[in-house]
């Protein structure tokens, strides 16, 4: 043991005295990382996640992240509606993996489809068993609350399946459901007068740690020097486990402090943005023939095209305000918790117990409030840092990620490049659609897996990047191919995956058809929308009607643009958008949108979510763009990196459309639409597509 | 070392003098309200009142704050009805937040904005605005807020 530490200190170059390192048996990666759980909710999952506490508060252990998409007020709405209870005595705790059964990461907006209908019949079967011991409302039985509950009631898979729960029936009468409500914890986050996230636990005897990062995309540790550390107070510490050295001090003042003092030479690693942009280039992968992934081929393409577009969409990054941030302590009986805001404490929980040889029951991950998810914390990074280290120092630690991390050591949206080739009918209608694009992965993302794992995923195509790349138009002929790329740098999940960057580029290339038939851009649309998605089209209606589409007027200095889509099969939206030019910068005045995600359970969250999608189809119009420059990701600070900011939104006209159809997600869905709007109504201003984003003045 | 924090005159602990003010703030004081976001002023998580005025907590040393007086989130509404400063209540009521982390900022920006100028104009509202981030996407419910609060303000005043 001693020597394989001594030796890799060596091989290391470490000289620093009192440094401490795991080299064995505690900390053994291994060479397949654990896998998230995928498997749909099962009404016995279902049994876990509501129970009658003795204080007479319904408690529902939330079996979905709060990231702020209004999940913990729109599940309590549907938990309130079945059982009586009013909405005050439904009480929503955050996921935590000793009160829940494995359950899949919080992403693709699918809480509401997957999850409601299953929390709506248990809610109902623990209302049936409420009322079969003489209970039927919120009022306290005879004797009290504490006593009824000492009662076990055990929800049973078979009585959750012959529920029949009212909230999804539009129909019913509903008391709670399909009322406005806020977010959960409104007030906390207003005052400040309770812990919410991971930062606000503070346990007795915690300290601070953080990985010394390199300053290069690719550089390892050289060597390393920490003897001007050992005279900051509050130093505890540099430490190695494996090749990555941690810092620990006392308070955050003192890491902060430490860790300018210690000295690091870094080795190698320099990855220059040509080679990403070489990597992705989509002209030198289709000059070498049929790409790898073809995911539609039917008809006959034409050989001569009516527009051919070059479209660039470059790297963008989460941008969550809440750093990643994590608390570990081991407890007497050697147990793990970690608390953390994550969008899969499941996942947290395997990747932790098999890193560190722990059985996972004695790990538990207590999910927190996340300050902003956007598919951005669905992997463990600083959970497992702060359990390492927990176990090393003895004593809990928080582990906080920099701003400077967030840019440089998560993982962003990837870049990508299409090529869309389009011609139409002498009629009007399309003739040949042919659309092939190259990116970084998605959901195969290089921050979870390795170089194997990642080529061996490579005969299936990664369906993150692919998401959303099968247009709704018909088509006589129709092709749409792609490859993903390993990339030097880490991609990932990023709000609408592959769907965001996908649909713009359709939406551009439909909108240049129709300027070059010179036909409405409304009209166009709805003769091509192939006729299984009729959504679409009464979306597009609706979009045309609320922003009264023929009557706005453009002029030199002021365009509209119109923009549609759908998100996985199941949600809809069109997008107006009202652009003005002055002083060659463009700034985006209206949007209106008409969003069709089904029976809504929540309109206050369903509208808030729209508006955050809107306000990100924007930022991927105007703002948004994360390069590498000299070899690391480009920007190091909020101030690097263009966000919408308060001036920039404009107003915001959302209707939400509600027919009775199946609740589906709103999560993810108007960002498809509303980026298209914005740069085809540019295009509408100029004359000429915007094919690359962020849209930037030529002339400037 | 001696400075007001929420109303009560309290200690700077040497150990935190050299600190940044934030770190002084939440991990002596437990505070929940001033959040880490950027470390170098840009996204406004970490806004607190010093006298009164808007201030980056993040971009101030503890000892700094020696002999002056720092309001967080939690004291805003003190002595208001139900706790609520017309601003928190202008919040709640337009149901702002969604992640809810950058809206400490967006409050305490925004009350000290209306206390140093109650008839603020939209320039003046999206000038103090502008520095505070929010990635969820509020901007639009801020606007409403904040106008809805400084209604409720100017009524109260009258």
């Amino acid at each position: 043991m001693m020597l394989s530490r001594r030796r890799l200190l060596k091989a290391l170059g470490w000289a620093g005295a009192g440094l401490t390192a795991i080299a064995g048996p505690a900390y053994a990666l291994a060479p397949w990382p654990a896998l998230p759980h995928r498997k749909a909710p099962s009404a016995d999952d279902a049994a876990a996640w509501v129970s009658l506490r003795p204080d007479g508060f319904i408690e529902l252990v939330l079996p979905r992240a709060e990231i702020g998409q209004g999940i913990a007020v729109s599940f309590r709405q549907i938990v309130a509606e079945e059982t009586g209870f009013p909405l005050e005595r439904v009480a929503a705790i955050h996921p935590r993996t000793d009160r829940l059964p494995p359950t899949r990461a919080t992403v693709g907006s699918d809480s509401i489809k997957d999850f409601g209908p299953l929390l709506a019949k248990a809610s109902a079967a623990l209302a049936a068993a409420l009322k079969q011991d003489g209970v039927d409302s919120a009022a306290p039985p005879s004797g009290g609350w504490a006593a009824f509950v000492a009662k076990p009631r055990i929800l049973t898979a078979a009585a959750i399946d012959a529920a029949r729960p009212v909230s999804f029936n539009r129909a019913a009468a509903r008391r709670v459901v399909g009322k406005p409500a806020a977010t959960d914890q409104i007030r906390a986050i207003v005052t400040g007068d309770a812990p919410l996230y991971a930062d606000d636990v503070r346990l007795p005897g915690m300290v601070f740690a953080a990985a010394l990062r390199a300053p290069r995309l690719g550089a390892t540790l050289g060597s390393i020097d920490d003897a001007a550390a050992r005279a900051v107070p509050g130093y505890l510490g540099l430490h190695l486990i494996k090749t990555q050295a941690y810092v620990a001090a006392a308070s955050r003042g003192s890491l902060e402090r430490c860790i300018a003092a210690v000295r690091a030479a870094w080795v190698g690693g320099n990855v220059a943005g040509d080679v990403i942009a070489r990597s992705i280039d989509i002209d030198s992968g289709l000059s070498r023939g049929a790409l790898e992934h073809v995911i539609v081929q039917s008809g006959t393409l034409s050989e001569r095209f009516d527009i051919d577009l070059r479209l660039d969409v470059p790297m963008a990054a989460h941008g969550s305000m809440e750093p990643r941030t994590a608390v570990a302590r081991f407890d007497q009986h050697g147990r793990l918790e970690i608390w953390t805001g994550t969008q899969d404490v499941t996942f947290v929980r395997a990747f932790v117990a098999k890193a560190m040889g722990l059985s996972s029951d004695r790990v538990v991950v207590h999910g927190c409030r996340v300050g902003g998810g956007f598919g951005g914390k669905m992997l463990c990074a600083q959970e497992l840092d702060a359990a390492l280290l927990a176990q090393l120092l003895k004593r809990p630690v928080k582990v906080q990620w920099t701003r400077i991390d967030e840019f440089r050591e998560a993982f962003h949206r990837p870049p990508s490049s299409h090529r869309i080739r389009a011609r139409l009918t002498s009629d009007g209608l399309l003739d040949s659609w042919h659309h092939a694009f190259r990116s970084g992965h998605v959901i195969f993302t290089s921050a979870a897996m390795g170089t194997a794992l990642q080529f061996a995923t490579s005969f299936v195509g990664d369906p993150g990047v692919s998401r959303g790349a099968v247009p709704p138009y018909a088509s006589a002929g129709t092709r749409v191919e792609f490859e993903d790329v390993r990339l030097p740098v880490h991609t990932g999940p990023w709000r609408g995956l592959g769907a965001a960057p996908n649909i713009w580029a359709i939406e551009t290339a439909i909108d240049a058809l129709a300027r070059k038939r010179r036909e409405d851009g409304v009209a166009f649309r709805r003769r091509l929308i192939a006729p299984q998605w009729p959504r679409l089209g009464r979306a597009l209606e609706r979009v045309a009607a609320t922003a009264n589409w023929p009557a706005l007027k453009s002029s030199p200095d002021l365009a509209y643009g119109v923009a549609c889509g759908i998100y996985k099969d199941m949600s809809y939206a069109a997008v107006i958008a009202e652009v003005k030019r002055s002083r060659g910068s463009m700034r985006v005045t209206r949007l209106w949108c008409a969003h069709d995600c089904g029976v809504i359970i929540n309109p206050d969250q369903v509208r808030a979510q729209v508006e955050g999608n809107l306000v990100w189809g924007l930022g991927m119009a105007l703002h948004e763009e994360l390069g590498v420059v000299d070899g690391h990701v480009g920007a190091t600070s909020s101030a690097d990196y263009s966000v919408p900011r308060y001036s920039d939104v404009p107003e915001m006209i959302i209707d939400l459309v509600d027919a009775g159809d199946a609740s589906s997600g709103a999560g993810e869905t108007a960002i498809v639409a509303a980026t298209a709007a914005i740069t085809n109504a540019i295009a509408a201003m100029t004359g000429a597509s915007v094919t690359r984003l962020p849209w930037r003045n030529q002339a400037a | 070392m001696r400075f007001t924090l929420n109303g009560r005159e309290l200690d700077i602990p040497s150990a935190f003098a050299e600190d940044r003010l934030l770190w002084l703030l939440r991990d002596h004081f437990f505070l929940n309200g001033p959040k880490y976001g950027c470390g170098i002023g840009a996204c406004g998580a970490c806004v607190i009142h010093l006298d009164g005025e808007a201030q980056r907590s993040c971009l101030l040393m503890a000892r700094d704050v020696a002999g002056r007086s720092v309001v967080t989130l939690e004291h805003l509404g003190a002595g208001h009805d139900s706790g609520l400063h017309p601003v928190q209540k202008a919040w709640i009521d337009a149901s702002v937040p969604q992640c809810g982390y950058c809206q400490n900022g967006q409050i305490m920006t925004a009350a000290a904005l209306l206390a140093a100028k109650p008839k603020a104009t939209a320039r003046d509202i999206s000038a103090a605005m502008d520095d505070v981030i929010c990635r969820c996407g509020t901007q639009q419910r801020i606007r409403t807020a904040v106008v809805a609060a400084q209604t409720s303000i100017a009524r109260r005043s009258r």
